[in-house]
């Protein structure tokens, strides 16, 4: 608290006597609220349990740092896989790429539900804080948490919501999700200068010589960072985690949370990990559960595309320097090859399967498409985010990358694209766009 | 309360103090200088990235809904601290009344890891979600899953509760010398 206002008092350099008025508005001492106001959840002594203590909350607090992390690290990377800036060129090795960030993303983000839940309840009489507000630094820095659990529920439930094809919300998804995660990895990053002192006084074997200055200044320091939590009955950054009451310790605290995120990870990591699949049980999807033994996202009839796609006189046209046209049979013909490939959702499940049909490239070279140049492949959908996607050279020219016609050993079922869809390897599945009509050199 | 205000403005003159001291050596407490650049840093980028994402999330009304997306964001967190987490302190506070000490600790912790297991899970085994015409998705029995899930926590539990048991009778209730973290099994009886 007092670090932050003196980050911000500091913070401008703006002559020494400008910030040291700054300095005073920040941290000079707001009225106190009436006493008499001070009742039920404001009381001293209202949460007696020890565990609301900072070296719980700073341990929980590292490692929802990580969870967080790595969520917004490979949120980005599914970001920029479907919306790539011009400079960016994914490449189509490894072939697992996006199978990894993608279901450590969602993962990681159920796992972060009991790491968030204790934490909160950690740090919950925080909320009750008397006096509310101290100063204005005080105040910045309360108000720095509202974004920052605001934006941490949020981000988990609406992920919960959306793998679970639970949609109550009107916002689309993707694009409120993706906002959100910058207001709160924002707010973390702020979070985490306001509380380093304090993470440091309360973590590693060393902690208790970087409380800073003299056991005096150590007290000032405890009682600066978590002045409430100890004066409403707990310890502050209490050094013995044994509470009196026969309840959990600190130590049995952090071993039912890290529990709880193992058996979420165990129950839920097999609809991506195929190790893991027989105990896949409480995940949106089972790897071998759909058509063909392979999961579908967008059926033919919510794409509207079940009667044309059925459509006998199909045809397929590759447009180049060449305007190349096959008609089923013809499609058919064409020299087809076989490769392994995952099929990976930004809903978090992949499953690998088996694909035949014609190279990509092989129908690019046939409509004189040159080797550098981006297409687009085209559904027969009329409409939607989704009926077209484009296809960098880095994609268009691997030899794994297919115009499928067949799925483990099959003709591709109409919910998997039939009759012809594109599969690539390292490519987000709303990207393997299925019900092919069209290719487009770009 | 008297004597609470006292204590609190004591502690509040001391933070005071240090404070001071603080920003004569231009430090950030126990960090350094170099920490204390960190901090400005960090404080600079943190309210770049939340800014940039207020930005996005209200320059592209038709995708997000900032209405909508508004209420939920302040939905979640009322949601969170009027109810869930007076919830659990009340369950907190009927376990210890109802279950002993040496116990209570196992029975808590297996609350934890049942509630944030079925919360995780809430929209598959209550149905929510999914499509009529595209049975992959949420195509497995989640009521019974949750069940065995929560079945193979509780019997988890029930083996340390008995293994507790079985050592507070086997060492009595005195003369036990544990570490800190299992020390509150003779201590409450």
């Amino acid at each position: 608290m007092r670090q932050f206002s003196r980050v911000l008092r500091t913070g401008r350099p703006t002559g020494a006597v400008r910030v040291g008025r700054v300095g005073r508005v920040l941290s000079g001492r707001l009225p106190k609220p009436l006493a008499a106001v001070r009742r039920g959840p404001l009381r001293a002594g209202a949460f007696p349990s020890t565990l609301h203590d900072q070296r719980m909350a700073s341990l929980l607090g590292i490692t929802l740092g990580i969870t967080f992390g790595t969520c917004f690290l490979t949120g980005l990377v599914s970001h920029f896989m479907q919306h790539p800036p011009n400079w960016l060129s994914w490449p189509a090795r490894p072939v697992w790429l996006y199978r990894v960030t993608q279901g450590l993303h969602v993962t990681t983000g159920l796992a972060s539900v009991p790491l968030l839940l204790v934490k909160l309840w950690t740090v919950y009489p925080r909320l009750w804080e008397w006096p509310p507000v101290r100063s204005v630094a005080h105040a910045l820095e309360r108000l720095t948490i509202v974004p920052l659990i605001t934006g941490s529920i949020f981000q988990l439930a609406t992920g919960i919501a959306n793998i679970a094809q639970w949609y109550r919300f009107h916002f689309f998804f993707t694009v409120t999700h993706y906002w959100v995660a910058w207001i709160t990895i924002g707010a973390l990053v702020v979070h985490i200068a306001a509380k380093l002192t304090t993470v440091r006084a309360n973590v590693g074997r060393r902690r208790h010589e970087r409380i800073p200055g003299t056991a005096v200044s150590a007290a000032l320091e405890r009682t600066a960072g978590g002045q409430d939590l100890e004066e409403q009955g707990n310890l502050g950054n209490g050094r013995d985690g044994a509470p009196p009451t026969g309840g959990l310790t600190r130590r049995g605290l952090a071993v039912a949370t890290g529990t709880a995120a193992a058996v979420i990870v165990v129950t839920t990591a097999g609809q991506a990990v195929p190790a893991l699949a027989p105990l896949d049980l409480l995940a949106p999807r089972r790897p071998d559960l759909g058509p063909q033994r392979l999961p579908v996202n967008r059926t033919a009839r919510a794409a509207r595309v079940a009667a044309v796609a059925r459509d006998p006189g199909y045809r397929l046209e590759v447009v180049g320097t060449r305007r190349v046209g096959y008609n089923l049979a013809q499609l058919h013909a064409l020299p087809s090859h076989t490769v392994r490939l995952p099929i990976t959702c930004v809903e978090g499940w992949s499953a690998d399967a088996t694909w035949h049909g014609p190279r990509l490239r092989d129908l690019l070279d046939a409509a004189l498409i040159p080797v550098d140049a981006t297409v687009r492949v085209e559904s027969l959908e009329a409409r939607g985010g989704y009926r077209a996607s484009e296809v960098r050279p880095a994609h268009a020219r691997d030899p794994l990358t297919l115009l499928a016609t067949g799925l483990n050993g099959a003709d591709l079922e109409l919910d998997h694209g039939y009759p012809a869809r594109l599969i690539a390897p390292d490519r987000p599945g709303v990207l393997q766009t299925k019900w092919v009509h069209r290719v487009v050199m770009l | 309360m008297n004597a609470d205000a006292d204590a609190d403005d004591g502690a509040d003159d001391g933070a005071d103090a240090d404070d001071g001291a603080g920003a004569r050596t231009g430090s950030g407490a126990g960090l350094g200088v170099g920490g204390f650049a960190l901090r400005v840093v960090l404080v600079a980028a943190g309210l770049a990235a939340l800014g940039y994402g207020v930005d996005g999330l209200l320059t592209m009304p038709r995708a997000t809904h900032p209405s909508n997306a508004a209420a939920w964001l302040i939905g979640g967190i009322v949601i969170h601290d009027a109810l869930l987490v007076p919830g659990a302190m009340l369950v907190g506070f009927a376990l210890s009344r109802l279950v002993r000490a040496p116990y209570r600790a196992v029975a808590q912790g297996a609350l934890i890891v049942s509630g944030a297991v079925a919360l995780m899970s809430l929209p598959l085994w209550r149905g929510y979600g999914g499509s009529v015409d595209n049975r992959s998705v949420n195509p497995l029995p989640y009521g019974r899953n949750l069940a065995i899930v929560l079945g193979a926590v509780w019997a988890g539990a029930a083996l340390l509760m008995i293994s507790r048991a079985v050592r507070v009778r086997r060492t009595g209730r005195t003369g036990r010398t544990g570490r800190t973290g299992r020390r509150d099994a003779p201590k409450a009886g």
